[in-house]
């Protein structure tokens, strides 16, 4: 549980999750309901909504858990319709692609990255105090996961 | 004679005719996910061509595109799924999935797991079974793509579902088969009757672990995209004479059940299965399965 409260943090963020409904196996995490916790096994694979792994100390949040917290009061950063599929693509993001700035702004924070429909494509970290930034060619946030993800686990 | 002589042939004695056939890549529309109307309209928007497949729900074939409907971020959204268009069918032949207990025997990779999930709008639980690690994986990421959050997952040979302890009310076996040459251009070189006979095998093992762990008003589905009779109608036949299994009578896209292969004369019911010649689709076989009532 701590890793993904101490993750959540990160965003100002803070998502209600229930211990008891929290399975884990080795170092992936999952929430789960009452009618999965009735029929869990040791030796499952997979269950109920991923929400993430540690890896070397670090938490790698799923994109259900980002999706989760985006339906949470959060940092997040609305983003142009360019720069969210750029983002996709594993782009940083340029102080002309952000629309919109909900929650903190300043340098070091971890903010989702939304697209005009408020759907969570990914998070990054914010560089610069964004607020401060004039420069519209200027990376503001630092890419660190993104929805296309899912193509390169592929490969 | 070469493989695809043999098998040309045995098509021929079914009373189909070979030939070439051209695939267009179908979608399936995650509706647990997002609006079907608001999907559509997104995709169209990008230049995407799509067409309604009239025996289907919820899918679409892709007339045009300029580029992979693999890499939307509709996709990424789990808004819809990559799923050819008569596999899209077994999952929809249950009856009322909303609540119920529901085995995937042999899940990986996922998409008629995702497609169970969405018709339960994620309700109840999905048991999802798959024995090869890697196609797991590839099975959790779709999990975790669609958002499917009623499913649970093992890694356990199908003929081993027993082993769980758990009563089904529906089970899917979505079997391992010899496939087809529409989706596997070097089939008929591939391939040998001797492959077919060992696949059946494997499948008659599957149905007979699905009949110990259904529960008495269950519901088995049954399909397969293989064209060769032996791992279709005559493991149907077989299950129906040596399982207490009955074919429930099912009104979906595709021709009869051959009730006459290579001259042997199977049980009337199997007229009820539905056989899918390539086409507008790839070849599929599919079949809903009760056990018999006790008289």
């Amino acid at each position: 549980m701590k890793p993904i409260e101490d993750f959540t943090k990160r965003f100002n963020a803070s998502v209600h999750l229930n211990e008891s409904f929290i399975a884990r196996k080795q170092d992936r995490y999952f929430l789960i309901n009452e009618r999965l916790r009735g029929l869990i096994q040791e030796d499952f694979f997979y269950i109920g909504a991923y929400l993430g792994k540690v890896k070397n100390g670090i938490f790698f949040p799923s994109f259900i858990l980002l999706a989760m917290l985006a339906e949470e009061k959060s940092n997040k950063i609305v983003v142009d319709d360019k720069t969210a599929w750029l983002f996709i693509c594993g782009r940083d993001i340029f102080k002309r692609g952000v629309r919109d700035v909900l929650g903190s702004k300043r340098k070091g924070d971890y903010a989702l990255i939304v697209n005009g429909n408020d759907e969570c494509l990914g998070f990054g970290r914010i560089l610069h105090n964004i607020g401060e930034v004039r420069d519209k060619n200027k990376v503001v946030v630092k890419n660190i996961s993104d929805l296309g993800d899912f193509l390169r686990r592929e490969k | 004679m070469s493989g695809k002589e043999l098998f040309v042939r045995r098509y021929k004695k079914l009373g189909w005719v070979y030939r070439e056939v051209y695939l267009k890549p179908s979608i399936r529309i995650n509706t647990m996910n997002a609006d079907e109307t608001n999907v559509i309209r997104r995709l169209e928007s990008q230049g995407i061509v799509l067409e309604k497949v009239p025996f289907l729900q919820n899918g679409y074939c892709i007339r045009k595109s300029k580029f992979s409907v693999g890499a939307t971020t509709e996709y990424l959204l789990g808004y819809y799924s990559i799923q050819e268009a008569a596999a899209q069918i077994p999952a929809t032949l249950f009856a009322d999935l909303e609540n119920k207990t529901v085995l995937d025997a042999c899940a990986a990779p996922g998409g008629k797991t995702v497609q169970l999930a969405d018709l339960m709008q994620n309700t109840g639980v999905v048991i999802a079974l798959d024995i090869k690690r890697q196609r797991l994986t590839a099975l959790s990421n779709q999990l975790e793509r669609c958002r499917v959050k009623n499913t649970l997952v093992h890694k356990l040979d199908a003929r081993e579902a027993s082993r769980l302890g758990i009563q089904f009310d529906r089970i899917l076996l979505d079997v391992s088969c010899s496939g087809n040459y529409v989706t596997d251009r070097d089939w008929f070189r591939r391939r040998t009757l001797i492959d077919v006979e060992n696949n059946a095998r494997v499948q008659r093992q599957i149905l007979e672990e699905a009949t110990k762990v259904i529960s008495a008003n269950g519901e088995i589905v049954y399909s397969t995209c293989s064209l060769e009779p032996e791992e279709n109608e005559l493991n149907i036949d077989w299950a129906i004479k040596n399982l207490d299994l009955e074919v429930e009578e099912i009104h979906c896209h595709g021709e009869k059940g051959l009730t006459n292969v290579f001259g042997k004369e199977l049980d009337s019911s199997i007229r009820y299965c539905r056989r899918i010649w390539p086409g507008q689709t790839q070849g599929f076989f599919v079949c809903k399965l009760r056990k018999r009532a006790l008289k």
